[in-house]
């Protein structure tokens, strides 16, 4: 009977603030800088934990398993939906390589940082550092796009083509960082010990290969044909669930199984521009629903990890600047750009919160709990100051 | 392109695509799965996999003019425990969430679907039907039973006073309906006229009726055991408010409805997906409650509520039209899970054990059904060639009934197996037979959309 409540509960907080926070809630300033950037509902995620209510114990939570599957499937389908090569081409290769260098720089800095850091922590064994390093660099990886996307179709905007490169950064920069995730899942604490690296890589690549080759023919059948809209949702629904599932069986993640779909319905499906509708028009409540299980599960129970977030806050923020300064480094306009710009890619938004979700789903743990804190504890340390410096950049008269 | 190459072209492709199905399911099924996130996943997928599999059958049944819920129960049988095993009965009894859920859905779209303007209209024979029918059909299952039950060797051992109990609970449960049924159907033809209007009016009224015709019957067969009962009137009291208290709520919660779509209507299908899932709970929870901190309990029949909930939003506030599009657009998925879980845990070991009686039930039940709908269609005057067909469109039968069964399990443990068995029997021959009868009776009326 409870974990029937916490998902009405649940529901009913993600339905009413997301009225709230997107649809008509109008507060100050300062006071919407928080509220945009989701704590609140990581806080009630907190309060309906064990911490404190334990609306959502240890039970509940394992209940809503697959739900919290089917949510992250659907994030990886639609970050997929970003990848339509045809609009890639748009832009020059070069800047198409520099957003990869971008989140790559990153993505190493943030590992070898993490992985040092992670030297406090003898009790944590090696493979498990690895894992968690790798996620954390992933989730330091990503630029957020929503706000930067709407503040491009705002009039009152100083460096209009820094900022749409910013996006265009931001919109790339996830998908190496989600595929590089994916590599975690060869240090599975179950597998690693017993057989060699190679043989697991052959193992993962090859079942990951026929779950996404099956998947495709899947899609390809059903969708070669014009459906009526609710003969498609059912098909995006049912396949959507079917591939979450699928994953999760499989040990693989389903943010990145759902990508590659999502990627290939956004090249090659007819139906792609209903298909993105679908998955959009659940986008915010998806996300804040990640948000409150996420917030379910915070552990902060020593200062110790405070040590681990200011290393992720530290090295991201050298990471993204590295990045900032590659990317100017690899265009001929270099010089329109300023080099404090950079700044602008600090907000982090929601695929990190997925891969974080993915990533506690994949290997839970009580550590793996702290380590989803220290990362939300960044992430929306980031998206504050992140939010601030876009304004400060881009948004004239910013203070008013 | 014609609509046949059209339509052979799409078979192809499900036909190739439920093979890929198949093969992915029995590969991942064989599997060891170790973690709850494992658990989690083989859930998704078998759901998934249903899903899309009952969707391809009911599909290309349909090109063979079945109704697409029979293509979506004969999915869940052949993936249920009974027959692949595909579906572990452990899986079907988690499935059973599905139920809860998509039978308030269904409540909601029933509710919608009457229109006062036109039961207005149809009073006359809306109330001979439910009258006639469950006086006859009752009284026929019952003599039946009664006099012939001892004839079939699955019913020779049981006493007299046990064979009477019996019929008395078959004869109540044979005139519970399936408005779920009903209502996929009628939604499929896009059926519209003085049929389809009545057919689900007397079903959603029967649905109501049932459960005070099948309090009394249970009150008959304690007596006819324990030789006393403390007080008639108390039960009748207490279901008296349980419907009362049922239609209010209703009726608040479609104000409700009203109100969200006028001031907010973000996510409208979403939101009344969750109301229809939240209001099963609330029953539940409201009984539990009650029952623990009170000593008694009042059950609100959430398929009530919802269905006073979806009249009144359609009859009684502007936020009417909203309210049938929102619904549609998600109904294919909650009705393809509904009827392919229902599917799935039909019993046909039953059926291989009681077939003789079952089937003579089937068939009683059905002469029940015509007498009682000829007389309806008699007294008021109706068309002929509607009298002649309607007895086609009450046969369904499903969850309720099975629900009233479980009820008189529990309850009477001295006929507790015969009653489980053969309802489960009838139910299993009813939800299949059903379905196809009531979509030829609505052609044939000329009701349902010719495409």
């Amino acid at each position: 009977m409870k974990i029937f409540f916490a998902l009405l509960i649940i529901i009913t907080i993600v339905f009413g603030g997301y009225h709230l926070t997107f649809r008509q809630f109008r507060l100050p300033l300062i006071a919407r800088t928080f509220y945009l950037s989701g704590l609140e509902f990581i806080l009630l995620g907190i309060l309906l934990g064990p911490m404190f209510f334990n609306v959502l114990d240890g039970n509940s939570i394992r209940g809503l398993e697959p739900l919290m599957a089917l949510l992250l499937g659907w994030v990886g389908m639609l970050f997929g939906f970003q990848f339509e090569i045809s609009m890639l081409r748009r832009f020059p290769s070069i800047q198409f390589l520099a957003a990869i260098g971008e989140g790559l720089i990153t993505l190493v800095l943030v590992f070898v940082g993490i992985y040092m850091t992670f030297g406090f922590f003898p009790e944590v064994p090696i493979n498990m550092k690895v894992i968690y390093s790798i996620a954390l660099a992933a989730t330091a990886a990503c630029t957020a796009q929503t706000g930067l996307a709407l503040m491009a179709s705002a009039n009152q905007i100083v460096n209009r083509d820094s900022l749409n490169l910013i996006c265009y950064i931001s919109s790339i920069g996830g998908a190496g960082a989600l595929v590089v995730y994916g590599f975690v899942f060869l240090f599975r604490p179950e597998t690693s010990s017993s057989v060699s690296f190679l043989y697991r890589l052959g193992v993962e690549a090859g079942m990951t290969i026929i779950a996404c080759f099956s998947l495709l023919l899947l899609y390809t059948l059903f969708l070669t044909k014009w459906r009526r809209s609710e003969e498609l949702n059912l098909v995006i629904i049912g396949m959507a669930v079917l591939s979450s599932g699928m994953a999760s069986m499989l040990n693989l993640s389903p943010l990145l199984l759902n990508f590659f779909m999502g990627f290939w319905l956004v090249n090659l499906s007819i139906e792609k521009e209903r298909i993105f509708n679908l998955l959009i028009s659940v986008e915010k409540p998806v996300y804040l629903m990640i948000l409150v299980f996420l917030g379910a599960h915070f552990k902060f129970d020593s200062a110790w990890p405070l040590i681990l977030a200011s290393s992720y806050i530290v090295f991201r923020s050298l990471g993204k600047f590295s990045g900032w300064f590659l990317v100017l480094a690899l265009r001929p306009d270099s010089k329109k750009h300023s080099p404090k710009l950079g700044l602008a890619l600090i907000d982090q938004g929601g695929l990190p919160l997925a891969i974080l979700l993915d990533l506690l789903l994949g290997f839970r743990g009580e550590f793996t709990k702290i380590v989803i804190s220290v990362a939300i504890v960044g992430i929306v340390f980031n998206d504050i100051i992140g939010m601030y410096f876009q304004k400060r950049l881009f948004v004239i008269n910013s203070d008013e | 392109m014609n609509s046949s190459y059209w339509r052979r072209e799409n078979l192809t492709s499900y036909f190739f695509a439920l093979i890929i199905l198949v093969i992915v399911c029995f590969w991942l099924k064989s599997f060891h799965v170790e973690s709850s996130w494992q658990h989690a996943g083989l859930l998704n997928l078998s759901v998934g996999a249903l899903m899309l599999a009952a969707h391809i059958i009911a599909r290309t049944l349909k090109t063979f003019r079945l109704p697409l819920i029979s293509g979506y129960i004969f999915s869940g049988i052949l993936a249920g425990p009974y027959v692949s095993g595909f579906l572990s009965f452990d899986m079907v009894q988690k499935m059973g969430l599905i139920n809860d859920l998509a039978l308030s859905f269904i409540g909601l779209a029933a509710g919608g679907s009457l229109h006062v303007e036109l039961l207005k209209k149809r009073i006359r024979p809306i109330t001979f039907n439910i009258v006639f029918q469950a006086i006859i059909i009752f009284t026929t299952v019952f003599l039946f039973v009664q006099y012939f039950g001892h004839l079939y060797s699955f019913t020779q051992a049981v006493t007299t006073v046990q064979l009477t109990a019996l019929a008395i609970i078959l004869g109540a449960t044979a005139v519970a309906r399936s408005p779920s049924s009903a209502i996929a159907v009628i939604n499929e033809c896009k059926a519209k006229g003085p049929l389809s209007e009545t057919v689900l009016s007397v079903t959603v009224a029967i649905d109501v009726l049932i459960i005070i015709l099948f309090t009394i019957a249970m009150t008959v067969v304690r007596f006819l055991f324990v030789q006393s009962v403390d007080s008639f009137h108390g039960p009748f009291f207490v279901l008296l408010i349980e419907i009362g208290l049922s239609v209010f709520a209703g009726i608040v919660v479609g104000k409700g409805i009203s109100f969200f779509i006028e001031h907010i209507q973000d996510h409208l299908p979403l939101f009344l997906f969750f109301l229809a899932f939240g209001i099963a709970r609330f029953s539940l929870a409201v009984s539990f409650i009650m029952e623990k901190y009170l000593g008694f309990s009042i059950y609100l029949e959430p398929l009530l509520i919802c269905m006073s909930a979806g009249f009144v939003v359609q009859n009684f506030t502007p936020s009417g039209f909203f309210f049938k599009d929102s619904l549609k657009k998600i109904e294919i998925p909650i009705y393809v899970l509904f009827f392919s879980v229902t599917g799935s845990s039909l019993n046909i070991q039953a059926l291989s054990v009681t077939w003789p009686l079952a089937l003579s039930l089937v068939g009683i039940r059905i002469f029940g059904i015509f007498a009682g709908v000829g007389l309806a269609g008699i007294l008021s005057g109706d068309l002929l060639k509607y009298t002649r067909i309607a007895w086609m469109c009450y046969i369904t039968q499903a969850g309720v009934t099975i629900g009233l069964a479980q009820l008189a399990y529990r309850q009477f443990p001295e006929i507790a197996l015969y009653i489980s068995t053969v309802v489960l029997a009838i139910v299993l021959v009813n939800e299949i037979i059903g379905p196809i009868a009531l979509k030829i009776a609505l052609h044939l009326a000329g009701e349902a959309d010719s495409e």
